[in-house]
Protein backbone atom coordinates (compact mmCIF):
# COMPACT_ATOMS: atom_id res chain seq x y z
CA UNK A 1 0.00 0.00 0.00
CA UNK A 2 1.17 3.52 -0.73
CA UNK A 3 1.34 6.19 1.99
CA UNK A 4 -0.05 9.70 2.10
CA UNK A 5 2.72 11.98 0.88
CA UNK A 6 3.09 15.64 0.07
CA UNK A 7 2.94 14.87 -3.63
CA UNK A 8 -0.30 12.97 -3.16
CA UNK A 9 -1.87 15.87 -1.22
CA UNK A 10 -0.70 18.40 -3.81
CA UNK A 11 -2.27 16.29 -6.56
CA UNK A 12 -5.55 15.95 -4.66
CA UNK A 13 -5.59 19.71 -4.14
CA UNK A 14 -5.08 20.33 -7.81
CA UNK A 15 -7.46 17.67 -9.16
CA UNK A 16 -10.30 17.81 -6.65
CA UNK A 17 -10.20 21.45 -5.60
CA UNK A 18 -8.41 23.37 -8.40
CA UNK A 19 -6.08 24.59 -5.68
CA UNK A 20 -2.35 25.19 -5.89
CA UNK A 21 -0.91 24.83 -2.40
CA UNK A 22 1.61 27.35 -1.06
CA UNK A 23 5.19 26.08 -1.10
CA UNK A 24 5.77 23.46 1.61
CA UNK A 25 2.15 23.16 2.72
CA UNK A 26 1.67 19.78 1.10
CA UNK A 27 4.25 18.09 3.37
CA UNK A 28 2.74 19.55 6.56
CA UNK A 29 -0.76 18.61 5.45
CA UNK A 30 0.38 15.08 4.67
CA UNK A 31 1.89 14.78 8.16
CA UNK A 32 -1.40 15.93 9.68
CA UNK A 33 -3.38 13.45 7.61
CA UNK A 34 -1.33 10.32 8.31
CA UNK A 35 -2.39 9.68 11.96
CA UNK A 36 -5.99 10.53 11.16
CA UNK A 37 -6.02 8.13 8.27
CA UNK A 38 -4.50 5.41 10.43
CA UNK A 39 -7.13 5.94 13.14
CA UNK A 40 -9.84 5.87 10.50
CA UNK A 41 -8.56 2.56 9.19
CA UNK A 42 -8.59 1.11 12.71
CA UNK A 43 -12.18 2.12 13.47
CA UNK A 44 -13.70 1.63 10.02
CA UNK A 45 -14.40 -2.09 10.54
CA UNK A 46 -16.72 -1.17 13.38
CA UNK A 47 -19.18 0.48 10.99
CA UNK A 48 -22.25 -1.74 10.76
CA UNK A 49 -24.60 -2.07 7.81
CA UNK A 50 -27.59 -0.52 9.61
CA UNK A 51 -25.85 1.94 11.93
CA UNK A 52 -27.14 5.48 12.22
CA UNK A 53 -25.60 8.69 13.58
CA UNK A 54 -25.69 9.26 17.34
CA UNK A 55 -28.88 9.65 19.30
CA UNK A 56 -28.75 11.09 22.81
CA UNK A 57 -32.17 9.71 23.74
CA UNK A 58 -31.10 6.17 22.81
CA UNK A 59 -27.93 6.59 24.87
CA UNK A 60 -29.91 7.74 27.90
CA UNK A 61 -32.33 4.80 27.55
CA UNK A 62 -29.35 2.49 27.26
CA UNK A 63 -27.80 3.97 30.40
CA UNK A 64 -31.07 3.72 32.36
CA UNK A 65 -31.49 0.09 31.30
CA UNK A 66 -27.98 -0.77 32.45
CA UNK A 67 -28.53 0.94 35.81
CA UNK A 68 -31.91 -0.76 36.35
CA UNK A 69 -30.55 -4.09 35.25
CA UNK B 1 -20.60 53.28 43.88
CA UNK B 2 -19.69 52.37 40.32
CA UNK B 3 -16.83 50.15 41.50
CA UNK B 4 -19.24 48.18 43.69
CA UNK B 5 -21.62 47.77 40.77
CA UNK B 6 -18.92 46.29 38.61
CA UNK B 7 -18.02 43.53 41.03
CA UNK B 8 -21.54 42.13 41.42
CA UNK B 9 -22.50 39.06 39.42
CA UNK B 10 -25.22 39.10 36.78
CA UNK B 11 -27.94 37.60 38.99
CA UNK B 12 -27.34 40.06 41.82
CA UNK B 13 -27.16 42.96 39.38
CA UNK B 14 -30.49 41.97 37.82
CA UNK B 15 -32.07 41.72 41.27
CA UNK B 16 -30.84 45.15 42.32
CA UNK B 17 -31.96 46.75 39.06
CA UNK B 18 -35.40 45.16 39.41
CA UNK B 19 -35.59 46.38 43.02
CA UNK B 20 -34.59 49.91 41.87
CA UNK B 21 -31.53 49.85 44.17
CA UNK B 22 -29.48 50.74 41.13
CA UNK B 23 -30.41 51.71 37.61
CA UNK B 24 -29.50 49.89 34.45
CA UNK B 25 -28.10 53.16 33.11
CA UNK B 26 -25.65 53.39 36.03
CA UNK B 27 -24.57 49.80 35.49
CA UNK B 28 -24.19 50.28 31.76
CA UNK B 29 -22.26 53.53 32.03
CA UNK B 30 -19.83 51.84 34.41
CA UNK B 31 -19.42 48.92 32.00
CA UNK B 32 -18.75 51.30 29.10
CA UNK B 33 -16.16 53.23 31.10
CA UNK B 34 -14.38 50.02 31.96
CA UNK B 35 -14.57 48.71 28.39
CA UNK B 36 -13.01 51.93 27.08
CA UNK B 37 -10.32 52.03 29.78
CA UNK B 38 -9.25 48.42 29.31
CA UNK B 39 -9.54 48.13 25.53
CA UNK B 40 -5.95 49.32 24.88
CA UNK B 41 -4.72 46.77 27.42
CA UNK B 42 -6.88 43.71 26.67
CA UNK B 43 -8.23 44.26 23.14
CA UNK B 44 -11.31 42.29 24.17
CA UNK B 45 -13.80 44.08 21.90
CA UNK B 46 -14.06 44.14 18.13
CA UNK B 47 -17.00 46.55 18.29
CA UNK B 48 -18.35 48.53 21.23
CA UNK B 49 -21.97 49.69 20.92
CA UNK B 50 -22.24 52.11 23.80
CA UNK B 51 -25.23 54.08 22.53
CA UNK B 52 -27.21 50.95 21.65
CA UNK B 53 -26.63 49.59 25.15
CA UNK B 54 -27.49 52.90 26.85
CA UNK B 55 -30.74 53.26 24.89
CA UNK B 56 -31.73 49.73 25.93
CA UNK B 57 -30.76 50.49 29.55
CA UNK B 58 -32.99 53.57 29.59
CA UNK B 59 -35.86 51.48 28.24
CA UNK B 60 -35.40 48.88 30.98
CA UNK B 61 -35.31 51.56 33.69
CA UNK B 62 -38.50 53.08 32.30
CA UNK B 63 -40.30 49.73 32.32
CA UNK B 64 -39.27 49.12 35.92
CA UNK B 65 -40.28 52.64 36.95
CA UNK B 66 -43.69 52.04 35.36
CA UNK B 67 -44.12 48.77 37.25
CA UNK B 68 -44.05 46.67 34.08
CA UNK B 69 -42.73 43.09 34.25
CA UNK B 70 -39.14 42.53 33.13
CA UNK B 71 -37.08 39.44 32.39
CA UNK B 72 -34.54 37.57 34.50
CA UNK B 73 -31.57 39.49 33.03
CA UNK B 74 -33.22 42.89 32.71
CA UNK B 75 -30.77 45.75 32.41
CA UNK B 76 -27.61 43.61 32.62
CA UNK B 77 -24.89 44.42 30.03
CA UNK B 78 -23.57 41.43 28.11
CA UNK B 79 -21.36 41.20 25.02
CA UNK B 80 -20.81 38.24 22.73
CA UNK B 81 -18.20 36.54 20.61
CA UNK B 82 -18.36 38.36 17.28
CA UNK B 83 -19.98 35.45 15.44
CA UNK B 84 -23.59 35.81 16.61
CA UNK B 85 -25.54 37.54 13.86
CA UNK B 86 -27.49 40.74 14.49
CA UNK B 87 -29.69 41.97 11.68
CA UNK B 88 -28.18 44.95 9.92
CA UNK B 89 -24.94 44.80 11.91
CA UNK B 90 -21.45 43.73 10.91
CA UNK B 91 -20.42 40.33 12.32
CA UNK B 92 -16.76 39.75 11.57
CA UNK B 93 -16.20 36.20 12.87
CA UNK B 94 -12.76 37.54 13.78
CA UNK B 95 -11.80 37.39 10.13
CA UNK B 96 -10.61 39.60 7.30
CA UNK B 97 -12.90 37.74 4.92
CA UNK B 98 -16.05 38.72 6.86
CA UNK B 99 -14.90 42.06 8.23
CA UNK B 100 -17.70 43.87 6.38
CA UNK B 101 -20.34 41.10 6.49
CA UNK B 102 -23.75 42.47 7.48
CA UNK B 103 -26.13 39.86 8.86
CA UNK B 104 -29.67 39.70 7.49
CA UNK B 105 -31.14 38.10 10.59
CA UNK B 106 -30.58 37.98 14.33
CA UNK B 107 -29.42 34.85 16.13
CA UNK B 108 -32.19 33.15 18.09
CA UNK B 109 -30.12 33.18 21.28
CA UNK B 110 -29.62 36.95 21.01
CA UNK B 111 -33.37 37.40 20.57
CA UNK B 112 -33.97 35.27 23.65
CA UNK B 113 -31.46 37.26 25.71
CA UNK B 114 -33.06 40.50 24.57
CA UNK B 115 -36.43 39.06 25.55
CA UNK B 116 -35.04 38.46 29.05
CA UNK B 117 -34.00 42.12 29.17
CA UNK B 118 -30.25 41.65 28.72
CA UNK B 119 -28.32 44.46 27.01
CA UNK B 120 -25.87 44.11 24.12
CA UNK B 121 -22.63 46.00 24.61
CA UNK B 122 -20.74 44.78 21.57
CA UNK B 123 -18.94 42.09 19.59
CA UNK B 124 -15.97 40.42 21.26
CA UNK B 125 -12.58 39.42 19.94
CA UNK B 126 -12.12 35.77 18.99
CA UNK B 127 -9.82 33.42 17.12
CA UNK B 128 -10.29 33.83 13.39
CA UNK B 129 -13.36 31.82 12.32
CA UNK B 130 -13.34 30.22 15.82
CA UNK B 131 -10.27 28.15 14.93
CA UNK B 132 -7.58 27.92 17.61
CA UNK B 133 -7.43 27.51 21.39
CA UNK B 134 -4.93 30.30 22.07
CA UNK B 135 -7.05 33.35 21.37
CA UNK B 136 -4.63 35.21 19.14
CA UNK B 137 -5.87 36.99 16.02
CA UNK B 138 -3.73 38.29 13.18
CA UNK B 139 -6.50 40.55 11.80
CA UNK B 140 -7.83 42.32 14.92
CA UNK B 141 -4.80 41.92 17.18
CA UNK B 142 -4.33 39.50 20.03
CA UNK B 143 -6.71 39.58 22.95
CA UNK B 144 -4.83 39.45 26.27
CA UNK B 145 -5.26 37.64 29.53
CA UNK B 146 -6.48 39.98 32.32
CA UNK B 147 -4.47 38.09 34.96
CA UNK B 148 -1.23 38.73 33.11
CA UNK B 149 -1.33 40.51 29.80
CA UNK B 150 1.80 38.72 28.62
CA UNK B 151 -0.25 35.52 28.59
CA UNK B 152 -2.85 34.15 26.18
CA UNK B 153 -6.51 34.50 27.15
CA UNK B 154 -7.47 31.17 25.59
CA UNK B 155 -9.61 30.68 22.51
CA UNK B 156 -11.47 30.66 20.49
CA UNK B 157 -13.86 32.74 22.65
CA UNK B 158 -10.95 34.93 23.80
CA UNK B 159 -12.76 38.25 24.23
CA UNK B 160 -15.62 36.52 26.04
CA UNK B 161 -13.31 35.15 28.72
CA UNK B 162 -11.21 38.31 29.02
CA UNK B 163 -14.14 40.77 29.19
CA UNK B 164 -15.93 38.76 31.87
CA UNK B 165 -12.76 38.21 33.91
CA UNK B 166 -11.96 41.94 33.76
CA UNK B 167 -15.46 42.72 35.07
CA UNK B 168 -16.35 44.70 31.95
CA UNK B 169 -19.48 42.70 31.17
CA UNK B 170 -21.54 40.41 33.39
CA UNK B 171 -21.55 37.52 30.95
CA UNK B 172 -20.81 36.68 27.33
CA UNK B 173 -21.73 34.04 24.83
CA UNK B 174 -18.99 31.98 23.27
CA UNK B 175 -19.04 28.91 21.08
CA UNK B 176 -17.40 25.53 21.58
CA UNK B 177 -16.44 23.04 18.88
CA UNK B 178 -13.50 21.42 20.66
CA UNK B 179 -13.12 23.47 23.82
CA UNK B 180 -13.61 27.09 22.73
CA UNK B 181 -15.81 27.99 25.71
CA UNK B 182 -14.06 25.90 28.35
CA UNK B 183 -10.46 26.75 27.40
CA UNK B 184 -10.79 30.56 27.60
CA UNK B 185 -12.87 30.13 30.75
CA UNK B 186 -10.06 28.15 32.34
CA UNK B 187 -7.28 30.43 31.12
CA UNK B 188 -9.09 33.63 32.12
CA UNK B 189 -10.50 32.40 35.43
CA UNK B 190 -14.23 32.49 34.69
CA UNK B 191 -17.03 29.94 34.41
CA UNK B 192 -17.82 28.36 31.03
CA UNK B 193 -20.76 26.12 30.19
CA UNK B 194 -20.74 24.00 27.04
CA UNK B 195 -24.26 22.61 26.79
CA UNK B 196 -25.23 19.27 25.29
CA UNK B 197 -24.95 19.34 21.50
CA UNK B 198 -28.40 20.37 20.08
CA UNK B 199 -29.51 21.94 23.37
CA UNK B 200 -28.97 25.53 22.22
CA UNK B 201 -30.13 26.90 18.88
CA UNK B 202 -27.44 27.65 16.33
CA UNK B 203 -29.64 29.77 14.13
CA UNK B 204 -27.61 32.90 13.43
CA UNK B 205 -24.35 31.48 14.77
CA UNK B 206 -21.45 31.42 12.32
CA UNK B 207 -20.81 27.76 11.60
CA UNK B 208 -17.49 25.99 11.88
CA UNK B 209 -18.70 22.42 12.09
CA UNK B 210 -22.38 21.38 11.82
CA UNK B 211 -21.84 18.36 14.03
CA UNK B 212 -19.88 19.86 16.90
CA UNK B 213 -20.65 23.61 17.19
CA UNK B 214 -22.32 24.55 20.42
CA UNK B 215 -23.15 27.99 21.88
CA UNK B 216 -22.99 28.72 25.59
CA UNK B 217 -22.16 31.29 28.27
CA UNK B 218 -18.95 32.47 29.95
CA UNK B 219 -19.76 34.13 33.26
CA UNK B 220 -18.48 35.27 36.66
CA UNK B 221 -20.38 32.56 38.56
CA UNK B 222 -22.04 29.23 37.91
CA UNK B 223 -25.35 30.78 38.96
CA UNK B 224 -24.98 33.35 36.16
CA UNK B 225 -24.19 30.63 33.63
CA UNK B 226 -27.26 28.73 34.79
CA UNK B 227 -29.51 31.73 34.33
CA UNK B 228 -28.19 32.54 30.86
CA UNK B 229 -28.47 28.87 29.87
CA UNK B 230 -32.11 28.79 31.00
CA UNK B 231 -32.80 31.77 28.75
CA UNK B 232 -31.03 30.57 25.60
CA UNK B 233 -31.65 26.80 25.69
CA UNK B 234 -34.57 24.91 24.23
CA UNK B 235 -35.98 23.99 20.85
CA UNK B 236 -35.94 26.56 18.08
CA UNK B 237 -38.00 25.95 14.92
CA UNK B 238 -35.34 27.93 13.03
CA UNK B 239 -32.75 25.29 13.97
CA UNK B 240 -34.33 21.91 13.15
CA UNK B 241 -31.36 20.13 14.76
CA UNK B 242 -32.18 21.64 18.16
CA UNK B 243 -33.57 19.17 20.67
CA UNK B 244 -37.25 19.12 21.62
CA UNK B 245 -36.52 17.52 24.99
CA UNK B 246 -38.08 19.56 27.85
CA UNK B 247 -35.65 21.76 29.80
CA UNK B 248 -34.75 21.32 33.43
CA UNK B 249 -33.98 24.69 35.01
CA UNK B 250 -30.31 25.02 35.87
CA UNK B 251 -30.99 28.16 37.90
CA UNK B 252 -33.39 26.18 40.12
CA UNK B 253 -30.93 23.30 40.45
CA UNK B 254 -28.49 25.68 42.15
CA UNK B 255 -30.75 25.55 45.24
CA UNK B 256 -29.85 21.89 45.85
CA UNK B 257 -26.92 20.37 47.74
CA UNK B 258 -24.36 17.81 46.56
CA UNK B 259 -24.90 15.46 49.51
CA UNK B 260 -24.93 11.93 48.19
CA UNK B 261 -23.85 13.02 44.72
CA UNK B 262 -21.34 10.63 43.19
CA UNK B 263 -18.49 12.35 41.35
CA UNK B 264 -16.36 10.14 39.14
CA UNK B 265 -12.62 10.74 38.86
CA UNK B 266 -11.36 9.14 35.63
CA UNK B 267 -8.49 6.74 36.22
CA UNK B 268 -7.02 7.23 32.75
CA UNK B 269 -6.40 9.96 30.17
CA UNK B 270 -7.64 13.21 31.80
CA UNK B 271 -5.09 13.35 34.64
CA UNK B 272 -2.18 12.18 32.50
CA UNK B 273 0.42 14.77 31.45
CA UNK B 274 -1.11 17.43 33.73
CA UNK B 275 1.27 20.04 35.16
CA UNK B 276 1.79 19.49 38.89
CA UNK B 277 0.41 22.85 40.09
CA UNK B 278 -2.78 22.30 38.06
CA UNK B 279 -3.13 18.76 39.35
CA UNK B 280 -2.67 19.92 42.93
CA UNK B 281 -5.39 22.58 42.66
CA UNK B 282 -7.82 20.13 41.09
CA UNK B 283 -7.09 17.70 43.94
CA UNK B 284 -7.97 20.49 46.38
CA UNK B 285 -11.27 20.98 44.59
CA UNK B 286 -12.00 17.27 45.00
CA UNK B 287 -11.46 17.63 48.74
CA UNK B 288 -13.93 20.52 48.84
CA UNK B 289 -16.55 18.35 47.19
CA UNK B 290 -15.87 15.54 49.64
CA UNK B 291 -16.26 17.95 52.56
CA UNK B 292 -19.56 19.10 51.09
CA UNK B 293 -20.94 15.57 51.23
CA UNK B 294 -20.26 14.29 47.72
CA UNK B 295 -18.81 10.85 47.26
CA UNK B 296 -15.76 10.62 45.00
CA UNK B 297 -15.42 7.37 43.11
CA UNK B 298 -13.06 6.05 40.45
CA UNK B 299 -14.48 6.10 36.94
CA UNK B 300 -13.36 4.11 33.92
CA UNK B 301 -13.32 5.82 30.55
CA UNK B 302 -12.67 4.22 27.15
CA UNK B 303 -9.56 4.92 25.13
CA UNK B 304 -9.66 8.39 23.61
CA UNK B 305 -6.97 8.27 20.94
CA UNK B 306 -9.17 7.18 18.07
CA UNK B 307 -12.05 9.41 19.11
CA UNK B 308 -9.78 12.45 19.05
CA UNK B 309 -8.42 11.67 15.62
CA UNK B 310 -11.70 10.93 13.91
CA UNK B 311 -13.25 14.01 15.56
CA UNK B 312 -10.55 16.08 13.86
CA UNK B 313 -11.24 14.37 10.54
CA UNK B 314 -14.97 15.12 10.73
CA UNK B 315 -14.56 18.67 11.99
CA UNK B 316 -12.03 19.58 9.33
CA UNK B 317 -14.18 18.08 6.57
CA UNK B 318 -17.17 20.16 7.65
CA UNK B 319 -15.10 23.33 8.08
CA UNK B 320 -13.44 22.82 4.69
CA UNK B 321 -16.84 22.40 3.05
CA UNK B 322 -17.95 25.78 4.40
CA UNK B 323 -14.65 27.49 3.54
CA UNK B 324 -13.76 25.80 0.23
CA UNK B 325 -14.66 28.73 -1.97
CA UNK B 326 -12.56 31.16 0.08
CA UNK B 327 -9.69 28.70 0.43
CA UNK B 328 -9.47 28.63 -3.34
CA UNK B 329 -10.18 32.28 -4.10
CA UNK B 330 -8.77 34.13 -1.08
CA UNK B 331 -6.18 31.94 0.65
CA UNK B 332 -4.03 34.96 1.47
CA UNK B 333 -6.85 36.46 3.56
CA UNK B 334 -6.59 33.74 6.22
CA UNK B 335 -4.02 33.58 8.99
CA UNK B 336 -1.55 30.85 8.05
CA UNK B 337 -2.36 28.50 10.93
CA UNK B 338 -6.11 28.91 10.52
CA UNK B 339 -5.97 28.25 6.79
CA UNK B 340 -3.98 25.09 7.24
CA UNK B 341 -6.18 23.74 10.03
CA UNK B 342 -9.26 24.19 7.87
CA UNK B 343 -7.62 23.18 4.61
CA UNK B 344 -6.66 19.67 5.58
CA UNK B 345 -10.35 18.83 5.66
CA UNK B 346 -10.29 19.08 1.85
CA UNK B 347 -8.36 15.83 1.70
CA UNK B 348 -10.54 13.60 3.88
CA UNK B 349 -12.43 10.93 1.93
CA UNK B 350 -16.20 11.26 2.29
CA UNK B 351 -16.30 7.73 3.69
CA UNK B 352 -13.86 8.69 6.47
CA UNK B 353 -15.99 11.68 7.40
CA UNK B 354 -19.15 9.59 7.53
CA UNK B 355 -17.42 6.87 9.51
CA UNK B 356 -16.60 9.47 12.16
CA UNK B 357 -20.23 10.55 12.39
CA UNK B 358 -21.65 7.04 12.24
CA UNK B 359 -19.33 5.67 14.89
CA UNK B 360 -20.11 8.53 17.24
CA UNK B 361 -23.16 6.66 18.53
CA UNK B 362 -21.10 3.64 19.56
CA UNK B 363 -18.42 5.78 21.16
CA UNK B 364 -21.09 7.76 23.03
CA UNK B 365 -22.88 4.70 24.36
CA UNK B 366 -19.63 3.04 25.35
CA UNK B 367 -18.38 6.18 27.08
CA UNK B 368 -21.62 6.77 29.00
CA UNK B 369 -21.96 3.12 29.98
CA UNK B 370 -18.43 3.03 31.40
CA UNK B 371 -17.99 6.54 32.75
CA UNK B 372 -21.41 7.04 34.34
CA UNK B 373 -21.94 3.48 35.53
CA UNK B 374 -21.27 4.40 39.16
CA UNK B 375 -21.44 8.17 39.24
CA UNK B 376 -23.57 11.19 38.35
CA UNK B 377 -20.85 13.25 36.69
CA UNK B 378 -17.10 13.29 36.04
CA UNK B 379 -14.49 15.74 37.33
CA UNK B 380 -11.27 16.41 35.39
CA UNK B 381 -8.83 19.28 34.92
CA UNK B 382 -10.21 21.53 32.17
CA UNK B 383 -6.69 21.92 30.80
CA UNK B 384 -3.41 20.21 31.66
CA UNK B 385 -1.59 23.57 31.79
CA UNK B 386 -2.27 27.21 32.65
CA UNK B 387 -2.36 30.01 30.11
CA UNK B 388 0.88 30.03 28.10
CA UNK B 389 2.78 33.23 27.38
CA UNK B 390 1.75 34.78 24.07
CA UNK B 391 5.42 35.00 23.07
CA UNK B 392 5.82 31.25 23.66
CA UNK B 393 2.83 30.35 21.50
CA UNK B 394 3.66 32.78 18.73
CA UNK B 395 4.73 29.88 16.58
CA UNK B 396 2.63 30.96 13.60
CA UNK B 397 1.87 28.02 11.38
CA UNK B 398 5.05 26.21 12.31
CA UNK B 399 5.29 22.50 12.98
CA UNK B 400 5.06 23.14 16.73
CA UNK B 401 1.49 24.42 16.45
CA UNK B 402 -0.40 21.11 16.09
CA UNK B 403 1.26 19.67 19.23
CA UNK B 404 0.48 22.79 21.22
CA UNK B 405 -3.16 22.82 20.09
CA UNK B 406 -3.52 19.15 20.96
CA UNK B 407 -2.12 19.62 24.45
CA UNK B 408 -4.26 22.65 25.29
CA UNK B 409 -7.48 20.97 24.11
CA UNK B 410 -6.64 17.46 25.30
CA UNK B 411 -9.41 17.27 27.91
CA UNK B 412 -12.06 19.20 26.02
CA UNK B 413 -11.94 17.67 22.52
CA UNK B 414 -13.34 14.23 23.33
CA UNK B 415 -16.34 15.78 25.06
CA UNK B 416 -17.08 17.83 21.96
CA UNK B 417 -16.98 14.73 19.77
CA UNK B 418 -19.40 12.97 22.09
CA UNK B 419 -21.63 16.06 22.38
CA UNK B 420 -21.83 15.84 26.17
CA UNK B 421 -22.40 18.86 28.44
CA UNK B 422 -19.43 20.21 30.40
CA UNK B 423 -18.84 23.03 32.86
CA UNK B 424 -15.48 24.67 33.56
CA UNK B 425 -15.13 26.17 37.05
CA UNK B 426 -12.13 28.17 38.36
CA UNK B 427 -10.41 26.40 41.27
CA UNK B 428 -7.43 28.52 42.26
CA UNK B 429 -4.22 30.09 41.08
CA UNK B 430 -0.74 28.75 40.49
CA UNK B 431 2.25 30.48 42.12
CA UNK B 432 2.64 32.74 39.07
CA UNK B 433 -0.89 34.09 39.58
CA UNK B 434 -2.58 32.30 36.70
CA UNK B 435 -6.01 30.70 37.10
CA UNK B 436 -6.72 27.03 36.75
CA UNK B 437 -10.00 25.16 36.53
CA UNK B 438 -11.74 21.84 36.75
CA UNK B 439 -14.22 20.49 34.24
CA UNK B 440 -17.44 18.70 35.18
CA UNK B 441 -18.79 16.37 32.49
CA UNK B 442 -22.39 15.17 32.51
CA UNK B 443 -24.75 12.80 30.79
CA UNK B 444 -26.62 14.10 27.75
CA UNK B 445 -28.97 16.97 28.72
CA UNK B 446 -27.88 16.90 32.37
CA UNK B 447 -26.61 20.47 32.56
CA UNK B 448 -28.62 20.89 35.78
CA UNK B 449 -26.45 18.44 37.74
CA UNK B 450 -23.30 20.20 36.53
CA UNK B 451 -24.64 23.61 37.57
CA UNK B 452 -25.81 22.27 40.92
CA UNK B 453 -22.35 20.88 41.69
CA UNK B 454 -20.55 23.96 40.37
CA UNK B 455 -22.72 26.38 42.33
CA UNK B 456 -22.33 24.45 45.59
CA UNK B 457 -18.55 24.46 45.06
CA UNK B 458 -18.58 28.24 44.56
CA UNK B 459 -20.73 28.67 47.66
CA UNK B 460 -17.94 27.05 49.67
CA UNK B 461 -14.97 28.78 47.95
CA UNK B 462 -14.14 32.26 46.75
CA UNK B 463 -11.92 31.73 43.71
CA UNK B 464 -14.64 33.15 41.47
CA UNK B 465 -14.65 36.38 43.48
CA UNK B 466 -10.99 37.15 42.83
CA UNK B 467 -10.50 40.06 40.45
CA UNK B 468 -7.47 40.69 38.21
CA UNK B 469 -5.34 43.58 39.45
CA UNK B 470 -5.90 45.64 36.32
CA UNK B 471 -9.65 45.44 36.91
CA UNK B 472 -9.57 46.21 40.64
Amino acid sequence: MEEITGDFVARLASVWHRLILPEGDEETLAEMLVPMDAAGERVAPRVGFDMEPSDFEATLSDLARRRDG
Amino acid sequence: MSEEIEFLDACETASRIAAKDISSVEVTEAAIRRAERLQPVLNAFISLEAEVALDAARAVDTRIANGEPVGSLAGVPLAHKDMYYREGKVTTCGSKIRKDFVADHTATVLQRLEGAGALYLGGLNMSEFAVGPIGNNVHFGDCRNPWDTAHAPGGSSSGSGASVAARIVYGALGSDTGGSIRIPSAMSGVVGLKPTQTRVSRNGLMPLSFSFDCGGPLTRTVRDASRIFDVIAGHDPKDPTSSQRPLESCDASCEQTVEGMKIGIPTTYYFEDVDAPVSSLVDEACKVFRDLGAELVEAQVPDHEEMNLIWAAALSAEAATIHRKWLIERPEDYGGMVRRRIEFGLYQPATRYLEALTLRDGFLRDYCAKAFRDCDLLLTPTMPITAPRLSDVDVGDSEEMPALVLRISKNTRPISYLGLPALSVPCGFTSDGLPTAFQLIGRPFDEATLCRAGHVYQSATDWHAKVPELAA
